[in-house]
């Protein structure tokens, strides 16, 4: 084992982390409400619905769910910190309220902002979680948002610089050259559920 | 001498002619008409050419001969001279190979004795055999290992010339299958010999194949694997304690591997060296291996194969260290001193729970608990206290969350040492420690579970997950307690305030205990939810009692089979109720429900069960089901909905009947539908049943046809050899034919078309062939509407099913009608019915079904559709099409491969048709080949991938439901990984911008797929891949 910086975070439990509530079609049913009668699945109807495409009833595209901060941070609280084996979520360096969404219908764009909070404050990865959130919301998400990335004031020695540099598009872009920084964002995201 | 000649001439051409010429001359020798003495002599003059191999071929011949001659052929004085001949040999090294082999059968001789051994071994030991090549040093190792089983005493008295002489001749051993051999009989020098002088020797010998890298070659023909090397090496290395001194130090070393192949195995050797070196020489080692194996579990998630492999070396240790103790070990005992040490630091750790390092702390200490009683016993007397003064003092639930998961892991422990209630196993001597703290364990875990807020969800569910444990731990918490655990479980379940996974974590908990205190669940909980149940759907819907999940939680509690026994007869009591209530259907249907899901989850009853099942059961309530059909009063069970569940009932049951009462049932089932007389199915007013319930009439009432369901249900539930109580088959099968061609309901159709295709595929002979032959080919030439349709496709069926190549015919009469102008499209779905699975007509329940009948159909059928669509017109090509889907879903992915080439055009314009069954079913299909058969792909990739991400990313294409464009971003996704980068790469950037829309779809399940298939391109070609 490598010299860990911080070889024992406190972690929160998983069932603790928020979760979207399940809605009524991800919820298993019921064995008794779901057995339906044998007759009424006829496949010789032309409305006939196999499993295959059953699996959500609100199979309506009038219904629109729009991008959320728990979406947001679904996406990233799967990710593996750079360090250990345990999950960005696990270790409240991402929390749901750390991150808000400005996506209005009537304008052309929005704005994600994630703050996210290093371990211990004098983390030498912190730059390195930072680009890894950066990348995987770009990857994750439609090109119409900005995606503002930034270390929480006052949870790093050098949040200010730190902030900076995940702020200059440019520094962000040459980062993404580097194959060992991209390595190690590519481990991160290896994990995501 | 010919043989001789013979032989060597053919010893390398023809090995096969050689060995017959080899037998022929040892048949010769046992039948004394050659002397053994007259072939060696016969040898002479070849043995002494100057040429290698010659020699070595004429000692071949003389080693085959040996090798085919049995064991009492040779005597008392014949097998030493031998011995001595070929021990001479060994030093004409040239033919050593032949040499060993023959001295080899040489030991399988009877008069074969220790002397004998003791020359060959003496003789060996002057070899220089790492020079000869492998096959050679197999066969003397081959030779060792003989002398090895049948002569252990003459090695053992050859003393230290034998095992250094050894050393010397095997060192260096490279080749894996000669390492096996050696292995072997390294182990048995290193148990059984006096080796104390030698142990550094030994130790050489063996540790420097550790830790073994060997990869099998591709082609390798003997089937060595690493693991077997390993195991055999492990137990070499395990089996003396002398090693002890040089293993550990050196495994210890090894741990800090880079690779995980060598950690697992470092720690898997380690645990076999604990266990068997015996507690006098572990004790010396045990602190230092703690110091060096924590930090694989201390600093691991904790879930990792290689942090389990350390728990299990932490765990062999004390086990070997517990050995011969029986009580809580004294404090100056090895174990104690072992686990003091682990107990101090894993309790460090635990002081804050919330941290990193306190799960695997706690694991460390549970593991290495369920080692011994006494280890347990030490670990939990010395952590207990201090753990619950941590929870006491923690402040915060979810420090106390964490600390109680530490504490559950201790009641898993407790199980594993003290068994549960349902283990028969004699408990150990030692009393259970937890039992000192039962009261204060009990009574933190019910205030946590019913003293603490209902938002307090993960903290809950831990404290009943821990109550469960306590609960199971054999003889530990007394009725009362568990009682009072019961009383909490049901009130959590049965409050619908209460979160679902909280409930359903307290139902699960109910089912675990309902296996060992069934008496408790049938006394506390059963009264407690019975109460919920109201006794009208009014009374549900005005007092909000809903009766759906009550019944369904009763269902989950009565798999065993005392608590069904009471579960039943509270069930019927309360169906009575609600009839009298007058109800509508859909709460007996509920009720009867229950019943059946749980016979379906139950396991294989016994037929002394099912007989009572049937009788308590099936005739009350068909009689309840058709005397208010003719006599009046309330006909709410005959409903469609209620039929579809009773019918499924007299399935299950009548299907676990045996032949005679399946015989029985069926004469009376016919009395009732068929011949109108009193049936025994029918416990009051038959008379007037029989004389008015005309089900099978053509003017019946929609309630009365609706019932035929039961008569379907036993047919399907019976054996095949039980005959059907009619006069002639094929006019009862008319008659049900022409029945169907009118049907009064969905139910009453289904009812009908089953009735058809089962007593086609279960009860006709090749003499009523001819009838069906008729009746199908009547259908064929009129056929005009829809319910011909489908009777046609279930016959085809029910004909396939048994093989029928009259089946075949039909079925493609089915497929041509595919262009017919109003049935085409119905008759595409109905290709569903041909290959799929249909509850009442399968092998289960005794029909005929022909293996490869899938095969047969797809073979015989998706030909001609390829060749109907090359010249179809567009309104026929969407049947086909179809068609073509609905067979492929229902065909093992197997069979497709073969024809995927010809399919694949026709399923990418199916992925372009309108309509979203056909889209997900044949996007389906192309994911499966994806995912097992890439390679079909290869040359369509192009095509393939367009398509997908026009299906999955274009939202106004009509038929791209969200369910369509979920399964073609999953089936893009299978693509990287399967085919090969450079076949992708060009795509990767159209994929990747595309994607995008995908990502701003307004489902965010889909959203949720589009992030995950783009991650698998973008990764693609990345340096890290």
């Amino acid at each position: 084992m490598e010299n860990l910086q911080n070889a024992n975070p406190t972690i929160l439990n998983l069932s603790d982390l928020p979760t979207r509530k399940p809605t009524a079609s991800t919820k298993p049913k019921s064995a008794l409400t779901s057995l339906a009668p044998s007759y009424a699945n006829d496949p010789f109807a032309p409305s006939s619905v196999p499993e295959l495409v059953s699996d959500d009833s609100e199979d309506d595209d009038s219904v629109v769910e729009s991008i959320d901060a728990q979406e947001i941070y679904d996406l990233v609280s799967t990710m593996c910190d750079p360090e250990h084996p345990i999950t960005l979520g696990e270790l409240a360096v991402v929390n749901l309220d750390h991150i808000t969404v400005q996506d209005d219908p009537e304008e052309l764009t929005g704005l994600i902002t994630l703050e996210f909070t290093p371990t211990i404050t004098h983390c030498h990865l912190a730059t390195v979680i930072g680009l890894g959130l950066v990348v995987r919301l770009q990857q994750a998400l439609p090109p119409r948002f900005r995606i503002d990335v930034r270390c929480r004031e006052g949870t790093h020695t050098t949040d200010r610089q730190l902030n900076k540099q995940l702020a200059d598009k440019e520094r962000v872009m040459s980062a993404l050259e580097n194959e060992t920084l991209m390595g190690l964002v590519g481990k991160m995201i290896e994990t995501c559920k | 001498m010919k043989e001789a000649a013979l032989y060597m001439h053919h010893a390398e051409k023809d090995p096969l002619e050689a060995k017959k010429i080899a037998h022929d001359t040892a048949k010769r020798i046992e039948s004394r008409e050659l002397k053994l003495l007259e072939l060696v002599q016969s040898l002479g003059e070849y043995l002494t050419d100057d040429d290698t191999t010659v020699r070595a071929k004429a000692i071949g011949y003389l080693s085959a001969v040996l090798g085919e001659l049995g064991p009492k052929s040779l005597s008392r004085q014949q097998v030493p001279v031998i011995t001595q001949f070929l021990s001479d040999r060994l030093e004409d090294e040239t033919g050593l190979k032949e040499v060993a082999t023959g001295l080899t059968s040489l030991t399988k001789m009877n008069f074969f004795g220790n002397a004998e051994a003791t020359r060959i071994m003496a003789a060996l030991l002057g070899v220089d055999l790492p020079k000869h090549p492998p096959t050679t040093r197999f066969a003397v190792l081959t030779l060792i290992d003989a002398l090895m089983s049948g002569n252990r005493d003459a090695l053992k008295a050859m003393g230290d010339k034998f095992v250094t002489g050894l050393a010397d001749l095997v060192g260096g051993e490279k080749d894996p299958r000669n390492l096996m051999i050696l292995f072997s009989v390294m182990k048995v020098i290193l148990v059984e010999f006096d080796i104390v002088r030698h142990t550094e020797l030994m130790f050489d010998i063996v540790y420097c194949y550790f830790p073994i890298t060997f990869r099998p070659p591709p082609d390798d023909p003997y089937g060595i694997t690493a693991q077997d090397l390993k195991n055999r090496l492990r137990e070499c290395i395990a089996s003396t304690h002398y090693f002890a001194g040089q293993v550990f130090p050196s495994l210890i070393e090894k741990l800090d591997s880079t690779s995980q192949n060598v950690k697992m195995d470092v720690l898997q050797t380690m645990a076999a060296c604990a266990l068997s070196y015996g507690p006098t020489t572990m004790s010396a080692q045990s602190s230092q291996l703690w110091d060096a194996v924590k930090f694989e579990v201390l600093n691991s998630a904790g879930e990792d194969d290689l942090a389990n492999e350390a728990l299990q070396t932490l765990k062999a240790i004390a086990t070997c260290l517990s050995k011969g103790l029986t009580t809580v070990p004294p404090a100056n005992t090895p174990l104690a001193r072992y686990l003091k040490a682990i107990v101090k630091e894993c309790l460090e750790l635990l002081k804050e729970p919330q941290q990193k390092q306190a799960k695997p702390a706690g694991q460390i200490l549970a593991t290495v608990a369920t080692a011994s009683a006494p280890a347990c016993a030490f670990i939990i007397q010395s952590t207990l206290p201090a753990l619950l003064l941590i929870y006491s003092d923690a402040g915060i639930i979810a420090k106390q969350r964490a600390l109680m998961q530490c504490l559950n892991r201790f009641f898993e422990s407790a199980i594993a040492v003290y068994g549960s209630w349902t283990d028969v196993s004699a408990a150990p001597g030692i009393e259970n420690p937890l039992e000192e703290h039962r009261e204060k364990l009990f009574g933190i875990y019910s205030q946590a579970l019913m003293g603490s807020n209902k938002e307090e969800t993960s903290f809950r569910l831990t404290a009943m997950r821990g109550l469960g444990k306590l609960c199971d731990i054999r003889r530990f918490l007394a009725d009362n307690e568990i009682g009072m655990v019961v009383q909490y479980l049901d009130e959590i379940a049965l409050d619908r305030e209460e979160k679902d996974e909280v409930r359903d974590e307290a139902l699960q908990n109910l089912r675990k205990i309902s296996k060992f205190k069934s008496s408790l669940i049938m006394q506390i909980t059963f009264p407690a939810f019975m109460a919920q149940l109201p006794d009208s759907e009014q009374e549900s819907k005005e007092e909000n009692k809903p009766y759906l999940g009550t019944l369904e939680a009763l269902a989950k509690l009565s798999l065993e089979r005392p608590v069904f026994e009471v579960l039943l007869t509270r069930l019927l009591n309360k169906l009575e109720v609600v009839l009298s209530a007058g109800s509508g259907p859909e709460y007996p249907r509920a009720i009867l429900a229950t019943i059946l899901h749980v016979l379906q989850q139950r396991s294989q009853s016994t037929l002394e069960d099912t007989k009572a099942y049937y009788n308590r059961l099936i005739p009350p309530l068909l009689t309840k089901t058709v005397v208010p059909l003719v006599a009046g009063g309330s006909a709410v069970l005959a409903d469609d909905s209620v039929l579809d569940v009773t019918g499924r009932l007299v399935r299950i049951i009548t299907h676990e009947l045996d032949a005679e009462n399946q015989e029985m049932v069926m004469r009376s089932v016919f009395e009732l539908f068929v011949n109108h007389s009193p049936s025994n199915i029918i416990t009051e007013n038959a008379g007037i049943v029989a004389s008015t319930f005309r089900p099978l009439d053509k003017d019946a009432s929609k309630e009365a046809a609706g019932s035929t369901v039961i008569l379907t249900s036993i047919l399907a539930a019976s054996r095949r050899e039980i005959s059907l109580p009619v006069e002639r088959v094929p006019s009862f099968l008319a008659h049900i034919i022409e029945l169907a061609q009118t049907p009064k309901s969905a139910a009453h159709r289904l009812s009908l078309l089953r009735l058809i295709a089962l007593v086609i595929n279960k009860w006709t002979t090749t003499a009523d062939s001819v009838a069906v032959k008729e009746q199908s080919q009547a259908l064929l030439s009129s056929i005009s509407n829809m319910e011909q349709l489908r009777i046609l496709f279930w016959i085809a069926t029910a004909l396939l099913l048994r093989g029928d190549k009259y089946g075949s015919e039909v079925m493609l009469h089915l497929v041509e009608l595919l262009s017919h102008a109003e049935l085409g499209a119905t008759a595409a779905r109905g290709f569903a019915v041909l290959l799929g699975h249909d509850e009442f007509l399968n092998a289960e329940n005794f029909a005929v079904v022909r293996l490869l009948y899938k095969q047969r159909v797809f073979s015989q059928c998706v030909p001609q559709i390829i060749d109907m669509f090359k010249k179809a017109d567009s309104q026929t090509k969407p049947n086909l099409l179809t068609a073509l889907s609905n067979i492929l879903r229902s065909v093992p992915s197997t069979i497709i491969t073969a024809s995927l080439p010809s399919l694949l055009p026709l399923l990418l314009q199916s992925i372009e048709l309108h309509d979203a069954d056909v889209k997900a079913a044949t996007i389906s299909t192309l994911e499966i080949t994806i995912l097992e058969n890439a390679d079909v792909v290869k040359e369509h990739v192009a095509g393939v991938i367009t398509r997908l991400l026009k299906a999955a990313c274009d939202r106004g294409e009509e038929g791209n439901t969200p369910a369509v464009r979920k399964s073609a971003l999953r089936c893009l996704r299978a693509f990287p990984g399967k085919l090969r980068g450079e076949l992708l790469l060009p795509y990767k950037r159209t994929v990747l911008k595309q994607l995008q829309l995908a990502l701003d779809d307004p489902k965010r399940t889909v959203r949720k797929e589009a992030v995950d298939t783009r991650v698998k391109w973008w990764a693609l070609g990345e340096p890290d891949e």
